[in-house]
């Protein structure tokens, strides 16, 4: 019986792939010019869409001389006037810093020229990211202001909601903030508290609630605030509903708590924010009325890309001063940085820099590609790997430092604590997990649909193709996307590497198939499932922004073009066998829920006793309750 | 299955005196299965052969005399050599076996420690004597009956008594009265009691003393000693090992049991997953609050106190006493209860009973019928729900069967529990006090209609509930009492 069950269940999900194949082949002609831009959501097809990631996405020689003016001032900013200690000690930043920042037009990087702001490309404000991250208070006082803070008019604002605020914000004479968190509301929309209800004149709505952790809640003059309005549906029920609306502090009824203490960044505002009665005039609603469900999801899914080179930008700098530390501390007379241990470390540190910023670069390279192209997967893929590998390289570098790494008069501990915060805002990397691993499924699972119906009917033919697929996938094929080869996009010297990538992607979309043969829809609640799957999800992008970045690299003949193929091929090595490991995880059905051990929250949940437990006195009269149970046992026999 | 040879079942019925002397060790073994003992009833009648002459000397009366089978029921009983979990085996498929016809003659036997063996009493059916030793026991001074009365009750024995005369019979008689003087779970006393049997004595000197029964009535008594101990959950220690060594050997019967019990006492300790406190508190109120929250699996939930007792000897005999209500809801419950249908009746039933470790207590519930299948509401999903990542993919299919862990699982489903009391009397007034006291803290309730479904008789036991009503503790009035700590409120028990 179970034999069989293995059986179907294999041969169905070979036939799946083919089908797909073919699927796919006949969709390609159809066509039109801007290609439907998921490379993500293709691998989960088991197809690498070259033509996104291959060759790595340039930018034009205008642009380069137009950044490195840019860049030249900044960092010098950043690294003579900027007290980094002294902000993080008094918990503020300094006025005159944040005067400087807006001359220097920080305020406005991506707000478009026409309104005053500097216009950056993606790329261009991923390059600037890198020198903002040297002080995260300052980053992330940026990051609220015009990732998440203007993001929304620059998204979804009216001609006029842009003519009004944009220019002001992007000078920096107001500061923005972005208010959804709230007490009792974190990701779920459905728990927001705060209402706007409409005024009897129409022309008002009136917000009542609070907001809690709002980065520059006490700084900032403009909100874009999210509300529940009832709105009447297009059955004339009446429902409450998200909309966003920008709201000014002059409006009245605005009062902001005493910033919070913090672990890290805590030169950032952090407070919360009160609304009682505060007036919004019915034009300042942003985007439609009900409408403002969409708007926050699209101003979270744009604001993630930039983590990734601003991660990277801090680490090369510690890289930079712990490599320092390590090549003049002597013990045994030698270098530190002549030990192995240590120079793993500097291996590894140098290993997530490269990918990190390689798959940074390549999410803003195809987002500013024409069209509307939609990276969010990308987006989140970056942020988790960044922030992740952030914390440990961190970690690994305090290894390095020593006791100095622990010490509050060097800059080390410090960036521990701010880099925290990176795995818990813009989404926890575990609901970001969801997020990639879901999205991505839903695309499969609606391109596969119909393949696994018959399979799940029991269609002989496709059970017989799945079948002969799956045995020919075990006899050893080789598996061959076209990234090696006369005409491939990889760079022979990383052949290997480009093949253990196809190969990871075959067997991945194989996986894929046999997970929503088994779970199907309710593969929502398997959690520990989409966790793996969003994991090698995450490498299959890592090597191939590697594979891609190194190859460019070789081709315009970069300086030490070498040392970036020898960290393509260890992090293509290192992640093949992580996604060897996880898909075999995913392969047999070794998840079970019995194996999660999770105690619920409402049930008794006994801790492990420790070790000196044997030791304690026999309390109990455990025969006697033994023969209880016993006997309750055969009473209910 | 154990093996039971002839001889112990015979030197049982020989008053122990002089068994060994008899010289019947040739006797080969015979294996007892429970099952089987028609067999053994067969091998008996041999046996009678056997005691001719000692059955002749015991006369009509003794438990030997009218038939062996009902020394032998007595004597599996008392099996002297199992292990905790063969005690809980033999039981029931011995007892029924032993014809109750035959136990007549027997003595009942005490119902506080059933598996202590009384001593045979060879010469009962002719004297009708005190039990031996019990004046040690009844010259305590003043009537203080503590340890040292019982240390020094032993000590007196064992001073005045050099030769041990009787020792046999003082053990048993001290094990009896350890209760009374509330020892029995002291581990210096079991020792103290095995010490007083003489050293070197009973130990086998070869080897077919150790394959047959040496000494079997002492070694018996140190059974007992042992059977005690675990009946109250005292763990032997060292020096119990130590002292049996020295009595019995290390191949003897004691010290088997001694071993089993270092075996199966230290997996069975930890083993209930809901442990009870050794030491239940006296006061109802608190008994019933420890009872309330072993029975709620929420944490979360809140113990509330809706009356306290009225001590017995404050109010006029005309007041009815009031009896203590508690009661316990958690956040859950009191949500549920929320949005119920207030044209669904809900109701109080009870009493049922709980028993923790020696005492029954009893509690009542609230609650509801289980919703017809097509009135219940399907729980969806909101569309804008969830901002990061979708919450339900829209495929067609689900789970394949494959998948389905809870393939297995049979679920009854049953309706909602909205709270849980217990109260000093199971009758409507006071249980209407309880959905009074409820009322305040669910506003609903008020216009839920309420169905007592009280049991007439509740099977109650009077000894436990008249245990209850005897303390007549009056903590100071207070409506609401939030109880968090389980433990804390031990502390102030003891």
């Amino acid at each position: 019986m179970s034999g069989c069950g293995l059986f179907l269940r294999s041969a169905a999900a070979a036939r799946l792939g083919r089908a797909l194949v073919a699927f796919t082949a006949s969709r390609r002609p159809l066509r039109t010019s801007p290609p439907s831009q998921a490379f993500a959501k293709e691998l989960f097809l088991g197809k690498i869409e070259k033509k996104e990631v291959f060759p790595f996405p340039e930018v034009s020689q205008d642009e380069l001389n137009e950044i490195n003016q840019f860049v030249g001032p900044v960092e010098k900013f950043f690294t003579e006037e900027v007290d980094s200690q002294k902000i993080d000690r008094e918990g503020k930043i300094p006025n005159e810093t944040l005067e400087k920042l807006k001359s220097l037009g920080l305020f406005g990087m991506q707000v478009p020229e026409e309104y005053g702001g500097l216009g950056l490309s993606n790329t261009m404000y991923a390059r600037l990211g890198e020198i903002i991250s040297l002080d995260c208070s300052i980053a992330v006082t940026l990051a609220a202001h015009q990732a998440i803070g203007l993001k929304g008019i620059i998204l979804a604002g009216s001609e006029e909601q842009k003519a009004r605020y944009l220019p002001k914000l992007a000078s920096g004479e107001h500061v923005a903030a972005f208010c959804l968190t709230e007490p009792a509301s974190g990701s779920d929309a459905a728990s927001i508290r705060t209402r706007a209800t409409l005024s009897e004149d129409k022309k008002h709505y009136v917000l009542n609630g609070s907001k809690v952790w709002i980065t520059n809640g006490g700084l900032a003059s403009v909100f874009t605030v999210f509300a529940k309005t009832e709105v009447v549906d297009s059955n004339g029920s009446v429902k409450d509903k998200v909309t966003a609306f920008i709201v000014e502090r002059d409006f009245g009824g605005i009062t902001s708590g005493k910033p919070e203490d913090k672990l890290g960044i805590r030169g950032s505002n952090t407070c919360e924010v009160h609304f009682e009665n505060t007036r919004v005039p019915v034009e300042n609603v942003l985007g439609e009325v009900g409408g403002g469900f969409k708007v926050a999801m699209n101003i979270l899914n744009s604001g993630r890309f930039s983590m990734g080179s601003a991660v990277a930008g801090m680490l090369k700098k510690l890289i930079e001063m712990t490599a320092e530390y390590a090549c003049t501390r002597k013990q045994f007379n030698r270098n530190l940085s002549e030990f192995g241990l240590i120079q793993e470390k500097f291996a590894l540190m140098a290993q997530k820099a490269y990918v990190m910023e390689s798959m940074a670069y390549l999410t803003a390279g195809m987002l500013d590609q024409p069209g509307f192209p939609d990276c969010s997967i990308e987006a989140a893929m970056v942020k988790v790997f960044s922030s992740e590998a952030a914390w440990q390289c961190v970690s690994e570098a305090l290894q390095v430092l020593g006791g100095s790494g622990y010490m509050r008069d060097y800059p080390y501990e410090r960036i521990l604590r701010d880099s925290r915060i990176l795995l818990i805002f813009e989404g926890t990397n575990e609901i970001l997990r969801m997020y990639i691993a879901l999205t991505g499924l839903q695309h499969a699972g609606r391109i596969l649909t119909a393949r696994v119906k018959q399979l799940k009917q029991g269609n002989v033919t496709t059970i017989m193709e799945t079948v002969s697929q799956r045995v020919r996938d075990s006899l050893g094929r080789t598996v061959d996307l076209g990234l090696t080869g006369k005409l491939g996009a990889v760079h022979p010297s990383m052949e290997d590497s480009a093949h253990k990538l196809e190969q990871n992607v075959h067997y991945f979309s194989r996986t894929v198939e046999t997970l929503l043969l088994r779970f199907g829809k309710t593969i929502v609640e398997e959690q520990l499932v989409l966790k793996r799957v969003a994991n090698i999800l995450i490498n299959l992008y890592g090597m191939t922004a590697v594979l891609s970045r190194a190859s460019r690299s070789i081709r315009v003949g970069l300086q030490n073009h070498d040392h970036e193929v020898l960290l393509a091929n260890i992090f293509c090595t290192e992640a093949y066998y992580q996604n060897l490991f996880a898909l075999s995880q995913l392969d047999k059905s070794d998840l079970r829920r019995e194996e999660r051990g999770t105690p619920r929250n409402s049930e008794h949940w006994h801790p492990t006793p420790t070790v000196l437990t044997r030791l304690s006195p026999p309390a109990v009269g455990m025969t006697k309750w033994l023969l209880q149970q016993i006997l309750r046992k055969i009473s209910m026999n | 299955m154990r093996l039971l040879r002839l001889r112990e079942v015979k030197a049982f019925f020989q008053g122990h005196a002089a068994s060994h002397q008899l010289g019947w060790n040739w006797i080969p073994r015979l294996s007892l299965s429970p099952k089987g003992l028609k067999i053994l009833a067969a091998s008996l009648s041999c046996c009678r052969w056997l005691s001719d002459r000692q059955r002749h000397e015991l006369g009509p009366s003794h438990p030997a005399g009218p038939g062996p089978l009902s020394g032998l029921g007595r004597y599996l009983q008392h099996c002297p050599h199992r292990s905790p979990l063969l005690s809980v085996v033999l039981y029931p498929q011995v007892t029924p076996q032993a014809p109750r016809g035959l136990h007549c003659s027997t003595a009942a036997h005490n119902p506080d420690s059933p598996l202590v063996p009384r001593p045979p009493e060879p010469q009962r059916g002719l004297v009708k004597a005190l039990a031996p030793h019990e004046e040690l026991f009844r010259q305590a001074p003043d009537g203080v009956r503590d340890k040292a009365s019982f240390v020094q009750a032993v000590q007196n024995f064992t001073q005045y008594n050099v030769h041990k005369r009787g020792h046999v019979d003082f053990i048993y008689l001290a094990l009896r009265k350890m209760r009374e003087y509330g020892v029995e779970r002291d581990l210096a006393i079991y020792n103290l009691l095995l010490d007083i049997f003489p050293k070197e004595v009973f130990r086998p000197r070869n080897i077919f003393h150790s394959i047959f029964l040496h000494y079997p009535r002492q070694q018996e008594c140190g059974i007992a000693v042992l059977e005690q101990m675990e009946n109250h959950g005292v763990m032997p220690n060292k020096e119990t090992e130590f002292l049996l060594t020295q009595i019995f050997g290390r191949k003897s019967y004691p010290m088997l049991k001694f071993v089993r019990m270092k075996l199966w006492f230290t997996r069975f300790k930890n083993i209930n997953p809901f442990p009870v406190p050794r030491d239940l508190p006296q006061d109802p109120v608190d008994l019933a609050r420890l009872a309330l929250r072993h029975m709620e699996p929420d944490l979360s939930a809140r113990v509330t106190v809706y009356q306290m007792p009225l001590s017995k000897d404050s109010t006029d005999a005309t007041d009815p006493t009031e009896p203590h209500i508690v009661g316990i809801q958690s956040p859950d419950q009191q949500a549920a209860l929320a949005h119920h249908d207030p044209a669904r009746p809900i109701f109080v039933e009870g009493p049922f009973s709980l028993w923790l470790r020696d005492k029954c207590v009893y509690y009542h519930i609230l609650r509801a019928d289980l919703l017809p299948p097509e009135e219940r509401e399907v729980e969806e999903i909101p569309e804008e729900w969830n901002l990061y990542y979708p919450m339900q993919l829209d495929l067609a299919y689900g789970r394949s069967s494959w998948d389905d862990y809870e393939f297995n699982i049979d679920e009854v489903e049953e309706g909602p529990v909205f709270a849980i009391c217990m109260a000093g009397a199971h009758d409507q007034a006071t249980l209407a006090k309880w959905i009074q006291g409820l009322q305040e803290t669910n506003p609903t309730l008020a216009r839920i209609p309420v169905v007592f479904r009280l049991s007439a008789s509740s099977g109650e036991l009077l000894a436990s509930s008249s245990g209850l009503e005897e303390t007549p503790l009056t903590p100071p009035e207070g409506r609401e009492e939030e109880e968090n700590n389980q433990q804390r409120q031990q502390q102030s028990q003891s």
